[in-house]
């Protein structure tokens, strides 16, 4: 984040030099915000350098969501408008610098032990191995045991319960097709 | 040919867990489908159980494409334009990149511990996650790394220590969460390729004598989707057992310029995948779909060939033709492609980057929807799959117990014990394999049975021998039922072998005992040639004249034709006569050729 702006504490060299802030510099502090996510931002009324979106474009990712057309030009407009802020704030996002930072996709345990203990090994896939055989003498060809597994424990369940329309055993959907 | 191997392929297919026609239907399915599909408001319903069953073209066997495609040839010799000949393809280069999809053959699901299942009561394989149900969270089977390595590995990829699962967006009925779980950004088998041979193509299709390389970009898991039931005009019935199953993707480098070269990839990835149990139903029951990327682009290098796929530059625009289920679909709709590709700018016109289909018999493909960029798919790496990281240890302990990959057997069977590559190809490809184990077996008895008799008798005569045993007689006594290696024991056909090869009975006399055995008699060689006097009394040469010239004294006519007219191979029915007029197990047939050839003054003709 320091792209954005510099700590509020870089602005009360005081503060830092005595080891802390004293309590009476806090409403100090307070007074005056230093930074806002507001200026990640656009202007309310417009985003001028947000890229132009264009009617066809919010018609093709609205489809690509499963979400509704707009009803009236002005929803549209609404939500041209809505789109061009997000677009802003992606802009300002995509300027920090992250040359050489390795991509954060969930938070969980990196560490070359807890790697260690996920490795997948002879070990974990064990029981598969162990239904299988070798067939043929001369001609060896690997067979698995193909005899039902028990799934009890995660299939026996009213699958059916929630579907709102059914027909024997399947779910039923009608599917329309919207112009293009 | 034809007719026993379709009824051995459903014979063999009953006794495995079916896979429908229809249930066959890919992952991949686009999200834009629905929605562009508008002017083809019946696609999707080819794969719906609406549809008729279809022959299992693929079933046609191995040997009989081979001689079609042997008469063809010769056919195109005498004359008619050979497509290689065709002037338009020395100014255009096709290219073609493939994606097969296959089901991996695992006990359960994916992501869950459902169990994978064919032709069960529908949604009786659903586990809560498999439905999108909300709360639920995926768990990778790492059951189902054991097929996809062992295909990674039989295609000499680099397996990736860490790969990861993304999320592919597209809303579709077929596929609850809104999203196919895939790997798009860090597959877990990369870098692979398939060797191959000439041996893999019809006679005189191979495009060089040695063997080449078709690069494999790489290879990733994925969910299948569930399967759709058509209620025209616009309901569907879901069954989501089949959400979730396993699939791997393999994706070919754009390496491939001749649309037979590409159908003949698509049979070995097959022949492959089955060889490592790593899937168990081929193209004709659904276990296996290919899509085909096609462009062209013109010899001498044109500025317009811009276009770069998967790191290949300088292509012309690509499209895609999806659902492919038969080697022949591949081939035909990859020569229907390029011609409409090379018209279109021949006239000017300019190729449109989109997806097409294909259905067999067509002479064109049809626009299905404009392609959507990749971009459209939302990808984005899945927060609730944590990376799959594979140990080394057990790699190397796949690579060490992989079964033996069906080129190696080819390899043995051409080159030790005597047979030709098309027989070589046959044996292996006929009942998942059994038909191999048997002719083995019968020949490694043959083996020892020689050894103990002291006899000098080279391997690649006595493989040659017993494979046209194993294949014509017993192929023809299988005609109309599934194969079964017990209804003919190989001690019994090893006798049979013997006793002909050592000319103590006749051939004829051979396939009596055969068919014998095959209807249930359960004597012994040595008893049944001893009970019914088939033990050959050679008749003595001048025996076999007399009965030769008694014959065509009879058809004088015929001999006529033979020695006037050169329509020798008429003398083969006087063989056949001189066979069926003496008593069993007296005249051999070879013999009696010889010696007809020698009456009738033929010298050394072939017949």
């Amino acid at each position: 984040m320091r792209h954005f702006t510099a700590s509020p504490l870089h602005a009360y060299p005081h503060g830092r030099e005595n080891g802390g802030i004293h309590p009476d510099e806090l409403e100090e502090l307070f007074a005056e915000p230093t930074w806002s996510v507001e200026s990640l931002l656009p202007p309310s009324t417009h985003a001028p350098d947000a890229p132009q979106v264009t009617s066809q474009q919010l018609h093709h990712l609205l489809r690509l969501s499963a979400l509704p057309p707009p009803e009236t030009l002005e929803q549209e407009q609404k939500m041209l408008d809505t789109l061009a802020a997000q677009l802003h704030f992606v802009g300002k996002i995509q300027e920090v610098d992250t040359t050489d930072v390795k991509p954060l996709r969930a938070i969980r345990d990196e560490t070359a032990a807890a790697e260690e203990t996920q490795t997948i090994t002879i070990d974990s896939i064990k029981g598969a191995l162990q239904k299988e055989k070798v067939i043929g003498h001369h001609y060896k060809r690997i067979q698995r045991d193909t005899a039902p597994v028990d799934a009890k424990n995660v299939e026996d369940w009213d699958v059916l319960g929630s579907a709102e329309r059914k027909s024997g055993k399947y779910f039923v959907v009608e599917s329309e097709r919207p112009q293009e | 040919m034809f007719a026993r191997s379709i009824r051995n392929t459903l014979a063999a297919a009953s006794k495995q867990r079916y896979i429908c026609q229809s249930c066959l239907h890919r992952a991949r399915k686009s999200p834009l489908a629905l929605t562009r599909l508008s002017t083809q408001p019946r696609t999707r319903s080819l794969h719906t159980e609406s549809e008729p069953p279809q022959p299992p073209r693929n079933a046609t066997s191995f040997r009989k494409l081979l001689k079609d495609a042997a008469k063809q040839q010769k056919k195109k010799e005498k004359g008619a334009v050979s497509p290689r000949h065709n002037p338009r393809l020395e100014h255009w280069e096709l290219t073609v990149g493939i994606e097969v999809h296959a089901e991996l053959n695992t006990a359960r699901k994916l992501f869950s511990a459902a169990a994978t299942s064919v032709s069960e009561a529908p949604n009786t394989h659903v586990a809560l996650f498999d439905v999108a149900f909300p709360g639920t969270q995926p768990r990778f089977n790492k059951d189902t790394l054991l097929p996809a390595l062992r295909a990674a590995i039989a295609f000499q990829c680099e397996i990736q220590h860490k790969s990861s699962f993304d999320r592919k967006h597209y809303f579709y009925q077929d596929q609850p969460a809104g999203y196919q779980i895939t790997q798009y950004y860090e597959p877990f088998a990369t870098n692979g390729k398939i060797t191959l041979y000439p041996h893999d193509f019809p006679p005189g299709a191979a495009p060089q004598p040695e063997p080449f390389d078709i690069g494999i970009k790489q290879i990733q898991m994925e969910q299948d989707t569930a399967k759709t039931v058509q209620q025209p005009p616009s309901t569907y019935l879901l069954d989501f057992n089949r959400v979730s199953h396993p699939l791997i993707e393999i994706i070919t480098l754009p390496h491939i310029h001749d649309p037979t070269v590409a159908a003949v990839v698509v049979r070995k990835i097959q022949n492959i995948l089955k060889s490592v149990n790593a899937c168990t139903t081929g193209m004709e029951l659904g276990g296996l779909r290919a899509d085909v990327n096609v462009s062209v682009r013109q010899r001498q290098g044109h500025s317009e060939s811009s276009h770069s796929y998967h790191g290949v530059t300088g292509l012309g625009q690509r499209t895609e033709i999806k659902n492919l289920a038969s080697f022949k679909a591949v081939e035909d709709a990859i020569i229907a492609e390029r011609d409409r590709q090379i018209d279109l700018l021949e006239s000017g016109g300019i190729v449109e980057g989109e997806t097409r289909g294909w259905t067999l018999g067509s002479k064109t493909t049809k626009r299905l929807r404009g392609k959507e960029g990749e971009i459209d798919y939302r990808y984005m790496p899945d927060p609730d799959i944590a990376p799959v990281i594979i140990g080394e240890s057990l790699v190397k302990h796949l690579r060490d117990t992989l079964p033996k990959l069906p080129d190696v057997h080819i390899d043995t069977l051409v080159q030790t014990y005597g047979l030709t590559a098309k027989d070589a190809i046959t044996l292996i490809s006929l009942d998942d394999g059994a038909r191999l184990e048997y002719y083995l077996a019968t020949l490694h008895a043959l083996k020892r049975d020689a050894t103990q008799n002291e006899e000098e008798v080279p391997l690649n005569v006595l493989g040659k021998i017993t494979s046209n045993w194993v294949l014509m007689e017993l192929g023809s006594l299988f005609t109309d039922e599934a194969w079964d290696s017990t209804r003919i024991s190989t001690r019994f056909l090893k006798d049979v072998v013997s006793h002909v090869r050592r000319k103590q009975i006749t051939s004829p006399s051979g396939k009596r005992l055969l068919a014998m055995s095959f209807d249930g008699d359960k004597r012994s060689v040595a008893e049944i040639v001893e009970q019914e006097s088939l033990l050959l009394k050679p008749l003595s040469h001048e025996e076999y004249v007399k009965l030769a010239q008694n014959l065509l004294d009879e058809k004088p006519d015929m001999v006529r034709d033979i020695t006037e007219k050169g329509q020798v191979k008429k003398t083969m029915w006087f063989v056949g006569q001189m066979v069926a007029r003496s008593p069993e197990g007296t005249v051999e047939p070879g013999k009696a050729k010889e010696v007809l050839k020698e009456v009738l003054g033929l010298g050394d003709q072939e017949l």
